[in-house]
C-alpha cells in the first residue's frame, strides 16, 4: 500500500484507456449531434469496469495469487452473467 | 453542446461526479433526486443515467488513488464479492417490501450511521508504529513522510454491509459507496481517506452490473446520460485529487452532513 505496483499501474492503464476513449466519443457525440457516438461511449464506459476485473484476475493469477484470483474470477463471473442476461 | 439543457446535465454531472469521488460514493445518491425533482427526469432515465455517471466516477478516480496507493484491492475484492451477492438478492427480494417501507428503512439506516461518523469523527483508525503487521487485508498509508499501518476489523460487519449496500444499489441505482465508506471508515478501521478510495474502486463494477441490464431494456436515455457521464468525468478527476487536500476529520463530517440530508430526503419519499 506504500505505491502502486505493477498491477495497480495495468488498472490504471486500462481504466484511463476506457475512460479517454469514451470521454472522447461523448464530447464528439455531443459537440456534433451524433447519437450513435454517444451510445458507443456510454457503451465504451459500462465495458471500463468489467477490462478493470480481467486485468485484475489476470494479474492475480500471474502472481500465482490463487485465493485472490478465484475470488476476481468469481466477481467477472458476476459481470458476464449481468452481461449475458441483459443481452442473449 | 449549444443546448442549455445539455450544459446544464454535464454541470449536474460535474457537481455530483465531484463530491461522488471526493467522498467514495459515486454521485449516484445526490443525481437521482436532483435529476428527478429539480430538472423532471423520469426515474428509471434517471437511475440509468446514475449507473452511468456512478462508472465514469468511479473509473476515472480509481485512475488517480491507485497512483496514490491509496486502494486496498484485496479488501475491495472480499466486499465485492458481498456486494454483488447482495446485487442479486436485492432484485429478487424488491418485491417482498414496498418502496415506502424501502425508503423509511434506508433512511433509518444512513441517519443512524450519520450520527455514529459524527460522533466517531475525531478517531483515527491507524497505528502509528510503522513496523506493526498490517495482517492480511489491512495495509499501510503514507501521509508526509511518515508511514502508517491500519488493520481490518469487524470484517464480518463489513461483509453484511456490503451485502446490504449491494442490494440497495440493485434497488436504487446508487453504487453503494454511501453505506461502505461510512461502516469502513466508522468500524471496520480502514482510514477515511482508503475507504473512500476503495469503495470508489469497487462502485464502478457494483454499477456496471445492473447498468447492462438498464441498457439492454432501453432505459438509457442516450443524450441526457451521456451529457451527465461527460461532466463526471474530469469533475472526479479533480475531486479524487482534492480529497488528498481535504482534512481526514473534515472528509468524516461531510461524509456526515451527506448520510442526514440524504436521509431526512428519503424519509420524506417514505411518508
Amino acid at each position: 500500500m506504500n505505491g502502486p505496483s505493477r498491477l495497480d499501474r495495468a488498472i490504471e492503464v486500462a481504466l484511463t484507456l476506457g475512460v479517454l476513449a469514451s470521454g472522447v466519443l461523448l464530447l464528439a457525440g455531443l459537440a456534433l449531434g451524433r447519437t450513435e457516438l454517444l451510445r458507443w461511449g456510454i457503451v465504451l464506459l459500462m465495458l471500463t469496469p468489467v477490462a478493470r476485473v480481467v486485468v485484475v484476475t489476470a494479474g492475480l493469477f500471474l502472481e500465482r495469487d490463487w485465493a485472490f484470483g478465484l475470488i476476481s474470477l468469481w466477481i467477472l463471473g458476476v459481470l458476464g452473467s449481468s452481461l449475458w442476461m441483459a443481452f442473449a | 453542446m449549444h443546448d442549455p439543457s445539455s450544459l446544464l446535465l454535464v454541470a449536474t454531472g460535474a457537481a455530483t461526479g465531484l463530491v461522488g469521488a471526493l467522498l467514495g460514493l459515486g454521485g449516484g445518491v445526490f443525481l437521482v433526486p436532483l435529476l428527478t425533482l429539480a430538472l423532471g427526469v423520469p426515474i428509471r432515465a434517471a437511475i440509468a443515467a446514475s449507473l452511468i455517471s456512478v462508472i465514469a466516477t468511479a473509473s476515472a478516480s480509481a485512475t488517480v488513488n491507485l497512483n496514490r496507493g491509496l486502494v486496498n484491492m484485496r479488501l475491495g475484492l472480499v466486499l465485492e464479492v458481498a456486494t454483488s451477492v447482495g446485487g442479486l438478492a436485492g432484485g429478487l427480494t424488491a418485491s417482498l417490501l414496498t418502496p415506502h417501507q424501502l425508503f423509511l428503512s434506508f433512511a433509518v439506516t444512513l441517519a443512524t450511521m450519520g450520527v455514529v461518523m459524527a460522533a466517531r469523527s475525531g478517531r483515527r483508525n491507524v497505528i502509528a508504529d510503522p513496523d506493526a503487521e498490517p495482517g492480511l487485508l489491512g495495509g499501510r498509508i503514507q501521509e508526509g513522510e511518515t508511514s502508517y499501518v491500519y488493520r481490518v476489523k469487524r470484517l464480518p460487519f463489513g461483509l453484511v454491509a456490503s451485502l446490504v449496500a449491494g442490494a440497495i444499489s440493485g434497488l436504487l441505482g446508487l453504487g453503494g459507496g454511501i453505506i461502505k465508506v461510512p461502516v469502513l471508515s466508522s468500524f471496520c478501521g480502514i482510514p477515511i481517506r482508503v475507504a473512500a478510495a476503495t469503495s470508489a474502486f469497487m462502485i464502478g463494477v457494483t454499477a456496471a452490473a445492473s447498468a447492462f441490464i438498464y441498457f439492454s431494456r432501453g432505459d438509457v436515455a442516450v443524450p441526457l446520460t451521456a451529457a451527465v457521464a461527460l461532466g463526471a468525468l474530469p469533475a472526479s478527476l479533480l475531486g479524487a485529487h482534492l480529497s488528498e487536500r481535504v482534512r481526514a476529520r473534515s472528509l468524516k463530517v461531510l461524509m456526515a452532513v451527506v448520510l442526514v440530508v440524504v436521509a431526512v430526503r428519503m424519509g420524506l419519499e417514505g411518508l
